[in-house]
Formats: structure tokens, sequence, C-alpha cells
């Protein structure tokens, strides 16, 4: 969900800054021959709207000149109506995409569910570049998604309001930033949860026991008093922060650097404690017959040259070491950081949902 | 001292004149109809009256007192409007005592006022009834009985009857009239229906073009139409143009007329009713003020018999009662008598007084 | 005319139409909804047809109770700001001349055209420390320092109103414009002030038409969801927020459902009973 609804509305601004620079030509070499056979076409599912209009723009066309393969882009709809539609398609043994960017919740709710089929690492060569936070694997050790693109989720703040930064997540609870705070409004989208174990609580492992979890419902709760805005509409906190109506919060890396670079007075900091770093992975439907072509498609979109690609034109992290790909410090800086980030606890919120859900909303509502 | 006086009250609307500088003089008890075509400016007089309409001009005093400025609700003056404007929640009686539920009147006292009111209008035991129950005759006294709970200066009433069918109407006018009578209520009703105003009352109040034409008891009014309008308007009647030829005497198109209070010379309009005009045989002697013509037409009508009578090109009306019947078919060669006395000589047309 | 039950086809056809309309329009989608609230959640996937009533038992609770009670009252007081702003603005607007009655009624329709997402972002702007009317009030010299007056309970209800205001205009306007100007001359020349007049005649007579605007303004409060979002707190979203929750964020769709079901039986009642009320009031 995070990455539709957080992304589209990057498209404006991100389109103008995307227009220099050409695209990196990648070679057609050392592909295997394969993709010679007599299918070569493959539809891949991206997120309708910003992504599915930049990956149509920088990364479709290179990709077909590259291999031969013909992609048929389809949008994806936000929330986990996408899911729901491979997993009735694959019952009638369709697949309405043979490749699909996923969310973690929504990778998760698939592997449950059987739909992902097993990818074979020997004929993703690239893969083994990607970092282990983003391979997916099911609970036998089959691979089931690879990390496409990832994203931060960080502390911002208005330079004005703020002339220094702040160091640490422990910032949203001191008493001194009464009503200053905008938060994302979902227990699901804002990982406070995974925030709070990290800052206060040694880690993610804290979130094991229904206790831990209480625990950091309980330290939540002291912050209700600094938070003036739950926000749902990114627009909506994106422009309060800008004017300095709500001068803190979290919000993405990438968005705030951009807003910044307009001149708006408006950082982000990673904190000590980390980033929130999420994702979303590729993923092949059960009913594709076109395995061999995804395959194909999801090693492509490994390399470092993609990644790095996909930093500049997209604004995702990479999501493979920035040593293999040649990002400058500033252009890495604009997107990632090398502190360790905060991964989500994914698992909880599939298998927690509800019950997560109605302690988040009595706490904030209460 | 006069109940109300009227002095140059004027309403203009941007550049429309409606009711131009009216002037009138009403005594205590009288029943005054306003009486005039649609447009005359009739009802924006009775609404400036009623305080509905701000006057651009003139005066008005009720009983010596200016109230030009009084608001509406302040000059204790029933009103009964054309759509009657019964209150829709309200019942019957409820309407009745809405007046003194707004003076604080309490709610024993209005019942009983309301009773007493619906039986003035000749609606006992009729309190309850939903006005939307009510018969169109029933709604009408429960209006008049609404607009005098206040024994009010000034009865007012915009066509009051206009909505009730002819036999229903006639009824009404005789039985405001004997009301009126019985209460000794000042009273100005508004209507275009002449027959209605002669029925009901002491003063009819001619209006055309926005101007007061005349005002005097109905049948000064008939007989004594003060111009061309207000004679034809007022009844029928045929208008004759005629020319002063010799002091005392005007040609007239088929003939000569011998009247006294002609002007000296020129051109002089001349009124006489159709019942005031007889008529003979062609084989009748000769005579003063007769004019030979041509039946056209005959109409029995049961109460009374209308010719048409061309002469010398112009039709001249003539009613006589069944049993005085000439005995003349159409076709036939008949001569007009228009009697001195009852010819009415008008101003000339164009001209106000 | 005979009045008789209706026998033939043909002399059923004239309700059939608006029948078949609610069949399709209200009877089915509830149907469905009805079905999804009873039907099992399957945690971390979809639903599937069952007959459970978990969902309903996990609303009712004194949390969603709170909830629920404070989206009605929410509504209910929206809808009486609106209407008692909306009755006394339609009356003197259907009294202006022609012309500009025109003109105020494309103006109040193109407020219409704007979304609640629009409504939601002019007003937490007009109401903001940073670019709001406190501004202005500073620089009148009213107030000593700009001040932030959203997101709050008063912004919510000034957005929701603003919203609904037009609706009960555009509800209000035709009855108002066939009052007889009559029935308000007769109560002044029967000793009525203006005001007067207003309130014992044009009121009361309008009442059944003034009950229909605010079960409309009450019942199209209960739909809102983003203005509770963008201008309140969250002690101040309703629970058609939280059915947006459930529906598109948790994608639990039994529990939406559920919420759903039991607000559209919620407000059926409160629409019945004012209903019923009005009925015996007039008896």
């Amino acid at each position: 969900m995070a990455i539709g609804a957080g992304l589209d509305r990057r498209l404006g601004r991100r389109t103008v800054l995307a227009g220099a620079g050409a695209a990196a030509a990648v070679g057609a070499v050392g592909f295997p021959s394969i993709v010679r056979a007599q299918s070569k076409s493959l539809k891949v599912g991206v997120y309708g709207g910003y992504f599915k209009d930049s990956f149509d723009k920088h990364i479709f066309p290179d990709f077909t000149k590259a291999t031969g393969i013909a992609v048929e882009a389809v949008a994806e709809p936000t929330g986990e109506a996408w899911l729901i539609q491979l997993e009735q398609a694959a019952r009638a043994k369709q697949a309405p995409a043979d490749v699909s960017m996923m969310s973690q919740v929504a990778m998760l709710k698939g592997m449950a569910a059987e739909l992902w089929a097993p990818l074979d690492p020997a004929k993703l060569p690239n893969a083994a570049k990607v970092k282990p936070a983003l391979m997916n694997k099911y609970p036998d050790g089959r691979l089931s998604g690879i990390g496409a693109v990832s994203w931060y989720i960080t502390l911002v703040t208005n330079t004005k309001s703020y002339p220094q930064p702040p160091e640490s997540w422990a910032a949203l609870w001191d008493p001194a930033n009464k009503d200053k705070l905008g938060l994302l409004a979902l227990v699901s989208n804002s990982f406070l949860l995974d925030v709070t174990a990290a800052t206060f609580f040694g880690g993610s492992k804290h979130l094991d026991s229904e206790q831990g979890q209480l625990e950091c419902f309980k330290k939540l709760a002291e912050l209700k008093n600094n938070v003036k805005l739950w926000y749902r509409d990114e627009a909506q906190f994106e422009a309060a922060l800008k004017s300095g109506e709500v001068p803190m919060g979290q919000y993405y890396h990438d968005v705030t650097g951009l807003a910044a670079a307009d001149g708006h007075p408006v950082r982000s900091t990673f904190p000590k404690e980390g980033g929130i770093l999420d994702s979303g992975s590729w993923a092949v439907s059960k009913a594709s017959k076109a395995g061999d072509l995804a395959h194909v498609f999801i090693d492509y979109m490994c390399q470092p040259q993609i990644q790095a690609l996909l930093s500049r034109k997209v604004g995702t992290s990479p999501t493979i070491d920035r040593s293999a790909t040649d990002l400058t410090d500033k252009e890495f800086a604009a997107v990632s950081s090398d502190l360790a980030p905060i991964v989500p606890r994914y698992d909880l919120y599939v298998s927690k949902a509800d019950w997560l859900n109605q302690k988040w909303t009595e706490m904030i509502v209460g | 001292m006069s109940a109300l006086v009227l002095d140059g009250l004027t309403k203009r609307y941007g550049s429309f004149t409606a009711v131009h500088g009216a002037s009138l003089r009403i005594p205590h008890g009288q029943f005054v109809c306003l009486l005039g075509p649609s447009g005359c400016g009739k009802t924006t007089l009775l609404r400036m009256i009623a305080g509905l309409e701000e006057p651009s001009g003139g005066q008005m005093l009720i009983d010596d007192r200016d109230i030009t400025a009084t608001p509406a609700h302040k000059r204790d003056f029933g009103m009964v409007f054309q759509s009657l404007a019964l209150f829709p929640h309200l019942s019957a009686g409820e309407n009745i005592a809405y007046p003194l539920r707004i003076r604080g009147v309490p709610a024993d006292e209005r019942r009983r006022r309301a009773d007493s009111l619906l039986e003035l209008v000749r609606l006992p035991g009729m309190a309850d009834r939903p006005v939307s129950r009510l018969s169109g005759g029933q709604r009408q006294r429960v209006a008049i009985a609404r607009a005098l709970a206040l024994e009010p200066k000034l009865f007012l009433l915009d066509e009051p009857l206009s909505a009730l069918d002819a036999k229903l109407r006639e009824a009404m006018q005789i039985e405001l009239k004997q009301l009126q009578r019985r209460l000794g209520i000042t009273t100005i009703v508004v209507t275009h229906d002449q027959r209605e105003a002669m029925t009901m009352a002491d003063l009819v109040v001619v209006m055309s073009e926005g101007r007061i034409r005349q005002a005097a008891p109905p049948m000064e009014v008939y007989r004594r139409p003060a111009d061309a309008f207000v004679a034809d308007f007022i009844g029928m009647t045929n208008l004759l143009e005629g020319e002063v030829t010799v002091p005392g005497r005007a040609s007239v198109p088929g003939g000569e007329l011998a009247l006294a209070g002609l002007p000296p010379h020129g051109r002089a309009l001349l009124s006489v009713r159709p019942e005031e005009v007889l008529l003979h045989p062609a084989t009748a002697a000769g005579g003063a003020n007769r004019l030979a013509g041509t039946l056209s037409f005959v109409r029995d009508l049961g109460a009374s018999v209308e010719f048409r009578i061309d002469v010398a090109g112009r039709e001249i009306v003539a009613l006589t009662r069944p049993q005085d019947r000439p005995s003349v078919e159409p076709g036939a060669a008949v001569i007009v008598e228009i009697p001195a006395e009852a010819c009415v000589i008008l101003p000339p047309e164009g001209r106000v007084s | 005319m005979i009045r008789r039950a209706p026998r033939s086809l043909g002399e059923h056809a004239p309700i059939l139409f608006p029948a078949l309309m609610l069949v399709v329009f209200f009877v089915i989608p509830f149907g469905l909804m009805i079905a999804v609230s009873v039907a099992r959640r399957i945690p971390g996937g979809f639903y599937e047809p069952d007959l459970v009533f978990a969902n309903y038992e996990r609303f009712l609770s004194a949390f969603f109770g709170g909830v629920l009670s404070f989206s009605l009252e929410l509504a209910a007081l929206v809808a009486v700001v609106a209407v008692g702003i909306g009755f006394p603005f339609t009356y003197r607007l259907a009294r202006l001349p022609r012309a500009a009655q025109v003109r105020w009624l494309v103006f109040l329709l193109s407020i219409l055209s704007l979304s609640e997402v629009i409504i939601g972002f002019a007003w937490s702007t007009l109401l903001s420390r940073t670019a709001g009317i406190t501004n202005l009030l500073v620089a009148v010299g009213l107030m000593a320092e700009p001040q932030s007056l959203s997101p709050s309970f008063g912004a919510l209800l000034a957005g929701m109103v603003y919203q609904a205001f037009p609706y009960t205009v555009l509800v209000l306007y035709p009855a108002l414009a066939r009052l007889d100007p009559a029935l308000v001359e007769a109560s002044r020349t029967l000793g009525a002030s203006p005001l007067k007049a207003f309130f014992t005649v044009v009121v009361p007579a309008q009442r059944n038409t003034i009950v229909a605007t605010l079960i409309m303004a009450f019942v199209f409060a209960l739909g809102s969801y983003l203005l509770p979002q963008l201008l309140g707190r969250p002690q101040h979203w309703t629970l058609s927020v939280l059915i947006t929750d459930q529906a598109i964020y948790q994608s639990n769709m039994p529990f939406a459902a559920a919420m759903a079901v039991f607000l559209v039986l919620v407000s059926l009642a409160l629409v019945g009973l004012s209903l019923l009320f009005g009925r015996k009031e007039e008896a």
C-alpha cells in the first residue's frame, strides 16, 4: 500500500527533474539465448501512476532493446486488490501479470497462499548482490521474491522551526515538541512500532512477544500529545511541513530531499537508530507461463547499472550494496544512507494485522 | 373627521409609476371599493394603505394621525388577501387566534374569541378543522374572521371573492356587506368586478392607469360618470362624439341632439346608458333628439331585450323591458330617441380630471 | 376516480421503474454488504462466504460505540447548523430579484463541484497558523499572534457545514420559492414584526421541508470520511473513517461491511423515528 499511495504523488516534480541526463545504455551482451524463444512478451505489473510512468519511460524500452522481450506494463491498483486479483486469476490458471511488484505485506500474504512461483537462483546471477533483507523466502528456503525497489521513511523537520536537526527518533517523544508532529495514521504504514522498539527497547526482537508489543504501544501513547496531524494523505503533511504548520514528523527521505532542493525549508534526517526501510519485491505468479522470461527480467533489474538508474530517475534506494554501483556520495545520500536501517516486522503486520490495528486505533483515537 | 385620508399618495417602481398622487377622504364606517381593470394600481394603493408597500410620495392619515411611515404590524388594520394566506400549519381556530397569540392574549381567552368570531362568520364549531379541510367559502370566512380578530380600525380586502364561483360570490358579497354594516367598520375592498362594487360599496373609487378617475357613491358613478373611461367601465354605455354647431345643439352621426350643458363650441363627448335609449318604429312621429337607423340585431336576455341599431355607421345599443318591446324585427328601419336628461356630457377623451 | 388494487402488469407499471431502481441501487448492494459482513475473514488474506457474527461482536464494544455515537452527534450537529444557517439564507435568497437568485445558485452549484479533498485543504489552510485568517486578525490588531485553528473540532464542523450548506440550500430552495409571500404579509398585518413573522409563520409552515432537509444533511454528513481526517484530530474520526481504514488499508471487508451495515441501520432507524415523530406532531 505504502508504495502506491506514497509515491504517486511525487510524479509532478520527479518527471521534471528526471529530464536531464541520457539513460544509461545497457549492453545486450551476456544474456541467455533462451530469450530468443518464440514467446517474447512479458506482462509486468507495477503500481499505476508514478511508478508505471517512470518504468515505461526509463526502464522498459532499454530492457526490450537489450533482451528482445517486449514488455506489456500492467498498472496495479493500490492496496491489496492486486493480490486478490492475482489469487483469483491463478485459481482459473490465468496470470494478469507474469511478474508483479508487490509490497512486503502482500508478498507475505501471497506466500501464505503459495501464490508465488519459486525463483531459481541459478537463473539470477545478478540477484546475488541484492541485500539479504530484501530477499523473500518461503519457510522451506525457496526463493519467492526479490527486492525490486526500496525507499526510506525518515525523521523530517522544518529548518526554520528547527535550526538544529534532531539526532534520534526519541525527538518524537520530547515534551518540547508538543503539538508539532505529523505522523502516518496507520499502524501498517507508519511502522512506528518498529521505531519504538528500535529506539527504546533495543530492536525489533522486542516485538516478538505480545508483552513487548503492548509495551511499545504504551510507549507510543506517550507521544500522542505531540501529534498535531495523523495523516493518511501525504500531500497534506508535505504542505504543512513546508509551511511550518506541522514542523516535524516522519516522511519519505527522497521526496523531502527534492522539496529542500526546490528551496523549501525542510530537511530529512537519518536518526542514529536508522531510517525505516520499506520496499517492494518482484514476484512471479504461479499461473504464469513465462517463468523463464520473468527470470530474465528480474535478473536484469538487479544489475548495478539499473539500480543506479532507478536511484537517479525514480528516487529509490538501491537494493544492492552501494559499492557495486557507480552512484556518487551525493546521489546516494539523496536516496539512502549507510546507517543500518529499521526494517519493519512485516510478518507481524500480517499475522496480527487485526489485533495491531485495533490496539493502534484505540491508542490514537482514545 | 375622516377615518382615512390619502394625500397625493404615489408609488413608483423605477421609471414606472403604479399610483399617481392618489388623494381620498374616507369617512368612518364607509364601505369603499377600489375598482378598475387589472394593472390600474388599485392593489398597490391598498398595499400602501396596509403598510406593505412604502409610498414614494404623499401622506396617509388615520384619525388625523400620520401613519405614512408606520410599519404594517403597528397599523392595526385587518387584511384579507387574494390568496387568503391562511396559515397551513394552523387550524381554523388557531388561524383566527393568531393575531391574539402575537399580542400575548392568554390561551383560553384566545379560544373564546376565536369561537365567537367563527360564530360571527357563521362557521360555529369549526375551530379545530385543519385549513386544508375547509371549502373555498369556509376559507374565505376564516380569513375574514382572522382579519377582524383585533377589531381593526380599517378592514382591507384584496379581491377577496375572486376565487369563488359566481353564485357563492354573489352570496358572499351580500354577506360581507351585511357584516360590515353590523360592525360599522371602515372597509376598503379591491375589485375589478363592477357588479361587486355596486353591490357592496358606499363609495366607489374608479381607477385607471394609476390614477383615481372618480370617487363617488355607486349610483352617481353610474349615472354621472366623470369621464369616458368611467362611463365605459361601469356598466354598458353608448358613447357619442358630437360637434357643437349652435349653442345647445350638437350634431352627432345620424342627426342632431339638443342638450343643456354643452360647451359653447367644439367637440363634445356624450354618454347615454342603453336602458335610457328609446326605440320607436320608423312610422312614429318625428321629434327632438330622434335619430334614424336600421335595427341590426336583437337579443332577448330574459329580464331585458337588447337591440343593436346601426345609426349612420355607428352602433347604438338600447335595452327595454320585455313588456315594452316594440314590434320591430332586424332589418327594419327604426327611430332612436335619446332623451336630453339621460345624456351625460363628458370631458373630451385624453384629459384627466 | 375509483381506487382499487392494480391487477394487470400494465397497472403496476408506474411503480415498477422506481421499484427496480430501488432494488438495483439499494437492495442488491445492501444485500451484498450484509452477505460480506457475515463472511469469514481469513487473517492475512481475504474472506470466504460463511455465516459468522464475529464482526458484529467485535463492533459491539465501548470503543466502537463511542465512535458511532460521536459520528451520529457530529452528523446531527452539522445538519442542525447547516439548516440553521441555510434556512434563513434560502428564505432571503428566494426573495431576491431573479437575476441575483440565479447568480447565487450558480455560485452554490459551483461549490458542489469541489471535492471533499479540496474543501478539506482549503479549510486547513484558512485555519492554519502560517497562512490562515488569524494572520488577518493579527494584522488588524485583534490578536497578539497567529494561531493554528486546525485540526480541531471547530475546524471539522466548519468544513462539514460548508460542504453540506449548498445541498441544504438547493433542497430548501424550491419549497421556499413556492412559499406564498402573502403568508408573511398576512402575519405582518396581524401584528407580527418581520422576525416574529419568520418564526411563527415561515418556519412552522415549512416544518416538513425542514425535517426532510435535516435528514438529508444528516445522512450526507454521516458519509463524510475525508474531512474528519483532514480537519479533525483522531478523536474526531467518524465511523466512516474507520470503515474506510478497514476496507482499504486493512483489507478487512467483512468487518468494514459489518460496520457499514450497522451505520445504515442506525441511520435508517433515526430517519424513521424522526418521520414518525413528525407525523405524530401533525396529527
